[in-house]
């Protein structure tokens, strides 16, 4: 327990750390109202005076970081410069497009990358296992955008089977029902992260379940005449996950820094593409706020992971 | 063997990464990139910047006799444009790699050979620079800071936006090699040789420089190889997205260019595909190889 209680407290550490650099970072340029109001002849002095005191602009900037602080421990971040809505509820709405390809892909990954890891790791280095490995290491160099670029022009664009944008269909939704609709555009982009995915988890979990095989406990079970399966999915499986586990939090990670990439290949309607357009427009609450949510569910996953960790491996419990 | 012997560790290792399958395929994808950056001159039919196409065979044609991999969008021949890009890719992934391993190795060297709290205080900033998520950090800094150079000095400085691109890279990247170096300096700190080594007086400076890093050398190199593929692909990221450098010819850059008409002209955005997805595969064969020729117990 105390190990969790550790870890919880540095991820807070690191929550404020992160909103301490983005949010001087963002400042270093100056006053934004300046800078997007200099493109707006039409501005009296009044209405600039106005938008200065509103965004707080004419206080110093950490007085105006502490502030940010509180009114974040409030769930308060504020509303988009460019959208005129609440941060919250924006990031809510395009939040939800963007979970909704990466939670599924991550578990469509694992569950095929364990039978895959398995065949691989049983016999190793068979024909089977060769061609999984280079399939795996195929995969896990090629770039993300690549493969997305393949899966349209073949999917969408040669076959047409699925749609190579978007989230919902523009016009009346496919069969006629919305829930269908989303999940057959869903297709492709859950398709591309899951290639990624499953291709490194197999690489990782092959390797793992190679060291674990070798161990006495393995050879025991196998003496004391446990069928195969139960030695395999039951005792080895379960040891050869933890490195794993601990790659989980960082694939996610890397899926949420990289929604930028995924989303702009899809044109799906996520974070990555909100943030994108935060920046281009210079929408201040919303480059803040993004940036300092998706550290928080970063650091979350993370904090997850611990917790599973000990669950898995009782001699971190102890140490 | 006499002669095996006088080899240095790194020759050793380079000797057996040509026996391994993966580090051979590595060598030979990286020297097809480094043949392409040192050859683009001579290899590449047209000027990167020549967009006369556009008067003769036209924009966005099917690959030809001409134009092997076709014109793109904009007129230029797509060959010569990938050609030009290797060198850029080059350059950003080394220059990164300069930069992240100057930071990592000092900060992970000194947490490794320092210990106490000064070793927990550096792998706990190590950690901040792991979670955070730097791909967004990195696409704001450079738009922000391409706002602020505006009307100063800096703007004058040739090809800037690559240059900060490839320091944020370095600056962000460095993580991973300080965590090995550290592990290595850990490892090495009381190894038989260096406490030998102090016996005799020798300085702890001349300790780490002589004796410490060289021997962490070969885990060193095999996380710089990976980080140069790494650092190919972010900034191919960046330019996709919009945020690279308008006057380098970079692949990502041509994905930006012509992903949008996908639909018309596949080859214009696969040939850059392709290209980064050999360079990051090379390198990533080359550091799976070269970790199989420095680790013997590796080795089958």
């Amino acid at each position: 327990m105390r190990f969790i209680g550790r870890r919880a407290a540095f991820a807070l550490v690191l929550v404020v750390g992160v909103s301490a650099i983005v949010f001087f970072l963002v400042n270093a340029i100056g006053n934004p109202i300046a800078m997007l109001i200099s493109g707006q002849p039409n501005a009296t002095e009044d209405q600039i005076a106005a938008l200065t005191a509103y965004y707080h602009l004419d206080q110093p900037a950490w007085q105006r970081y502490l502030a940010w602080l509180v009114r974040l421990a409030h769930f308060d971040l504020g509303s988009s410069i460019t959208y005129n809505q609440p941060v919250w509820q924006m990031l809510y709405v395009w939040g939800w497009e963007t979970l909704k390809i990466q939670i599924p892909a991550i578990i469509i990954s694992i569950l095929i990358s364990i039978p895959l890891a398995m065949t691989a790791a049983r016999r190793q280095n068979s024909r089977s296992d060769m061609s999984i490995m280079a399939g795996s290491l195929l995969g896990h160099a090629m770039p993300t955008f690549l493969m997305g670029i393949v899966l349209i022009l073949v999917f969408a664009y040669w076959l047409g089977w699925v749609p190579s944008y978007g989230a919902y269909s523009l016009r009346a939704p496919a069969w006629h029902s919305v829930f269908l609709d989303g999940l057959w555009h869903m297709v492709l982009p859950v398709g591309m992260l899951t290639v990624f995915n499953t291709a490194t988890f197999t690489l990782l979990l092959r390797a793992s379940l190679i060291d674990v095989l070798r161990q006495d406990f393995v050879v025991a079970a196998r003496a004391s005449g446990l069928p195969e399966r139960r030695i395999l999915y039951g005792h080895a499986l379960r040891n050869a996950f933890i490195p794993v586990l601990t790659y989980l939090g960082i694939a996610f990670g890397l899926m949420l820094a990289t929604a930028p990439v995924t989303e702009t290949v899809f044109t799906w309607p996520g974070l990555g593409f909100l943030y994108i357009n935060a920046i281009q427009q210079l929408d201040y609450p919303v480059i803040m706020g993004e940036t300092v949510v998706i550290a928080v569910m970063l650091v979350g996953a993370t904090l997850l992971t611990d917790i599973a960790y000990v669950a898995i491996d009782p001699r971190i419990r102890i140490g | 063997m006499r002669r095996f012997h006088r080899q240095g560790m790194l020759r050793q290792g380079l000797r057996r990464l040509v026996r391994t399958p993966a580090g051979i395929c590595g060598l030979v994808l990286v020297g097809i990139v480094v043949l392409a950056a040192l050859g683009c001159h001579w290899l590449a039919p047209f000027d990167p910047a020549d967009q006369s196409a556009t008067m003769g065979i036209g924009a966005n044609h099917a690959p030809a006799w001409s134009n092997p991999l076709g014109t793109d969008r904009l007129g230029y021949d797509v060959l010569s444009r990938v050609l030009y890009g290797a060198p850029t890719a080059l350059a950003v992934g080394l220059g990164a790699m300069v930069v992240a391993s100057l930071i990592g190795v000092a900060v992970g060297g000194i947490a490794g050979y320092a210990g106490g709290w000064t070793d927990e205080l550096l792998m706990r900033l190590t950690e901040f620079f792991l979670v955070i998520p730097v791909f967004l950090v990195i696409l704001a800094v450079v738009r922000l800071f391409s706002i602020v150079v505006v009307g100063t000095w800096l703007e004058t400085v040739p090809h800037l936006s690559l240059m900060t691109i490839i320091v944020l890279l370095g600056v962000f990247g460095w993580p991973p090699i300080a965590r090995l170096t550290r592990a290595e300096f850990l490892r090495l700190r009381h190894a038989e040789f260096v406490d030998a080594a102090r016996c005799i007086g020798t300085r702890p400076s001349e300790i780490v420089v002589r004796h410490i890093l060289p021997n962490a050398m070969p885990g060193i190199v095999v996380v710089i190889a990976l980080g140069i593929g790494s650092a190919v692909l972010s900034e191919a990221m960046l330019s996709f997205l919009g945020f690279g450098d308008p006057n380098a010819v970079s692949w990502g850059q041509l994905l930006f260019f012509n992903y949008e008409q996908l639909k018309i002209a596949p080859w214009s955005s696969l040939a850059p595909g392709i290209a980064i997805f050999i360079t990051v595969l090379g390198f990533n064969l080359l550091a799976d190889g070269l970790s199989d020729a420095f680790n013997p117990r590796r080795r089958q």
